[in-house]
């Protein structure tokens, strides 16, 4: 392995004090992949630590997490159906962080797939057999016209993409809340919600408990989306774009083809995630169905690397967290807000471990 | 008439805590770290400001004050990863916006201070000053903080471009390697950076819930350190201008609940929108004019690694 030192640096005081900061040669893959476990245990350890002084006792700790969750098959259930949607706004975020777009507005695309899908379903248009592929459709469109304004500004007038995306997010809540507090409210219910969906409206169950055909579409999302960026064309070339972006210029290839074509699939994943939340999950639109999804996607996304399979992996973590979560909420009075923050500490400490990864420090003889 | 008094007499409150965190990102960003983490700085101010209100028995000052350190406290954790451990710095300032949010929500639940009105900041009296038609209710009928901004602002100019820390700060955001060749400590003074700066931003939203609302709500930023961050870009990084784009926010948000007030009946949530529509429409604005690079420090976002020099 090669390490790059500079004998000036050592007769400078370092950052670190005695410490040198030195660069790392590459890594292989395994001692990686160990040093990303390390930080996600250290995560969970901080975590364990934070739950306890808000006063969940160390065996309740073991219980919600371990016991109740992989003990009880309406538990299972309830990550899984938790973690397809997650697995779907994850693979977005991969999508478009992949072409070093960084969509941040995920939430916004997530609450317009909704409201695609519940217009659809609102003004029952087409025949019902293919309702659902209508709306999944609708879905798509609203979550790819609300990258594509963000997207246009980017590439046409340069327009930082991590504001103009999240700005969208607000504007996207804010249709949201006038929906459903103007002409979309369901005059029977007393909550700002849209009507229930009719029975063909709804993923159709796949008789195992609770869960519906969300399952297997973000199986098949998962593999669609490791075969794009694995083995198409498009995944190469967009490798390569990032390898040596000048040399890809010089042979032609159209990186801002490439990425729109990744932004693009990024908003219409999004948006189809929103499909498959109000559909698969809610049956109807809320004012809180998207919470934690679109932040969610974006941790999962940086935690996997952009590998479609790890995406599946992390949502399953976040998906338990969530489950164990709410009970937490009811049995120990702990914030839902718990579970947010644990995925920030997480992703803080795997993103400090990352350090060890690219650097190593020395002592100063 | 009345409605001009009324408006712009509500402008400086809403004006404030954009301009102290346009401020602060500015001293980040100087010194070559791009800080995304506004929103997440501001609600823990916020939270920690509302917090001290209602537990102790402390003047609104004293709150704010805790308002800047807490979100200085929190900065630590920020410059631990961007400086000292070269993480990503677009990752980690989201990551803090995330953190922020979680624990904000946790302790505010956990210590019941949430939905809780309380007396915050009072407006000062100028005696005649402020009974004057118009422009006493607009001038002489802010709180302290409205006036201290201001100052704020002076000093912070003045110690960026006249002094010697404000120009190795500045060295240290253009040209980190020839200020370390210089003998600048490149990691203290971005780490000095990010802790002023982000006790600022901290301060803004310590003000949003001592001074203005008066209550903590979870996510009561509500977008207002994005709104900032992109106010920056549009100041081109100078403290001035961004002060007078705050004002131009301060105007829009003020308008929006004096149109209701006079009974325009106008769709709600569509004007709750307007902040973020003209954000947008201002960054559009912004790099549709020319030389839109200048003014941008030219080591933003990138870690300084000594040991990696070419």
């Amino acid at each position: 392995m090669a390490e790059t030192t500079i004998s000036t640096a050592a007769a400078r005081r370092s950052f670190f004090g005695r410490f040198n900061l030195e660069v790392r040669g590459h890594m292989p893959m395994g001692q990686q992949m160990l040093v990303v476990a390390a930080g996600i245990m250290l995560g969970l350890l901080i975590s364990a630590m934070l739950l306890v002084v808000s006063g969940v006792k160390p065996s309740g700790l073991v219980n919600e997490f371990v016991v109740a969750i992989f003990t009880s098959r309406r538990n299972v259930a309830a990550v899984l159906s938790y973690a397809a949607p997650l697995t779907v706004v994850g693979l977005a975020a991969a999508l478009a962080f992949k072409a070093r777009f960084w969509n941040i507005g995920l939430e916004g695309q997530v609450i317009l797939g909704a409201i695609g899908a519940t217009l659809v379903a609102n003004h029952d248009f087409g025949p019902p057999a293919l309702r659902l592929v209508i709306m999944a459709l609708a879905a798509m469109a609203a979550g790819i016209l609300w990258i594509g304004l963000p997207l246009f500004l980017k590439i046409k007038l340069q327009v930082n993409e991590i504001i103009s995306t999240l700005l969208m997010n607000y504007i996207a809540f804010n249709l949201l809340l006038h929906l459903l507090y103007g002409p979309w409210k369901d005059p029977q219910s007393a909550f700002p919600n849209s009507k229930l969906f009719d029975d063909v409206e709804r993923l159709m169950p796949i008789g195992w408990q609770n869960l519906n055909l969300a399952l297997p579409i973000a199986v098949l999302l998962v593999l669609m989306a490791a075969w794009l960026l694995g083995m198409s064309r498009y995944g190469f070339l967009l490798n390569f774009v990032h390898a040596n972006a000048r040399m890809a210029r010089a042979l032609g290839i159209r990186i801002v083809g490439l990425t729109l074509l990744f932004a693009l699939a990024s908003g219409a994943l999004a948006g189809f995630g929103g499909f498959i939340i109000s559909t698969g999950i809610e049956s109807r639109l809320t004012q809180s169905f998207f919470v934690g999804y679109g932040f969610s996607g974006i941790l999962i996304a940086f935690l996997a690397r952009n590998n479609p399979f790890a995406v599946a992996f992390f949502a399953i973590l976040v998906a338990v967290l969530m489950v164990a979560g709410q009970s937490l909420q009811v049995f120990y009075q702990i914030p839902f807000a718990m579970v947010q923050l644990i995925q920030a500490i997480i992703v803080i400490c795997v993103a400090a471990s990352e350090f060890f990864i690219h650097y190593r420090l020395r002592m100063v003889e | 008439m009345d409605f001009v008094v009324n408006w712009l007499a509500n402008v400086p409150g809403f004006a404030v805590p954009f301009a102290l965190a346009a401020l602060g990102l500015i001293i980040c960003e100087k010194a070559g770290v791009l800080n995304l983490g506004a929103e997440g700085y501001m609600l823990v101010g916020a939270m920690a400001g509302a917090g001290v209100m209602l537990s102790l028995d402390v003047h609104p000052l004293a709150a704010l004050a805790v308002s800047a350190l807490a979100a200085g406290l929190l900065s630590l954790l920020f410059a631990l990863l961007v400086i000292a451990l070269r993480v990503n710095q677009v990752i980690s300032g989201l990551v803090i916006v995330f953190f922020a949010q979680g624990l904000t929500a946790l302790i505010a639940t956990s210590q019941g201070w949430t939905n809780r009105a309380f007396s915050g900041l009072q407006d000062l009296n100028f005696g005649v000053l402020s009974s004057l038609p118009g422009v006493g209710r607009i001038v002489f009928q802010q709180d302290l903080m409205v006036y201290l901004t201001i100052v704020i602002f002076a000093v912070v100019v003045h110690v960026l471009r006249a002094t010697h820390v404000g120009m190795r700060l500045r060295a240290v955001g253009e040209n980190p390697e020839a200020a370390d060749a210089a003998g600048v400590p490149v990691g203290w003074y971005r780490t000095g950076a990010v802790v002023v700066g982000c006790m600022l931003i901290g301060l803004a939203g310590g003000y949003l819930s001592v001074a203005v609302s008066k209550i903590w709500v979870d996510g009561m930023s509500g977008g207002r350190g994005w709104i900032a961050i992109a106010l920056v870009i549009f100041a081109r990084w100078q403290p001035w201008p961004a002060l007078a784009g705050a004002v131009l926010f301060g105007c829009i948000e003020a308008l929006i609940p004096r149109m209701a007030a006079i009974g325009l009946q106008l769709p709600q949530y569509f004007v709750l929108m307007l902040p973020y529509v003209v954000t947008l429409a201002v960054m559009v604005w912004t790099s549709l004019s020319a030389n839109r690079r200048s003014g941008q420090p030219a080591a933003l976002g990138q870690p300084f690694v000594r040991e990696e020099r070419r």
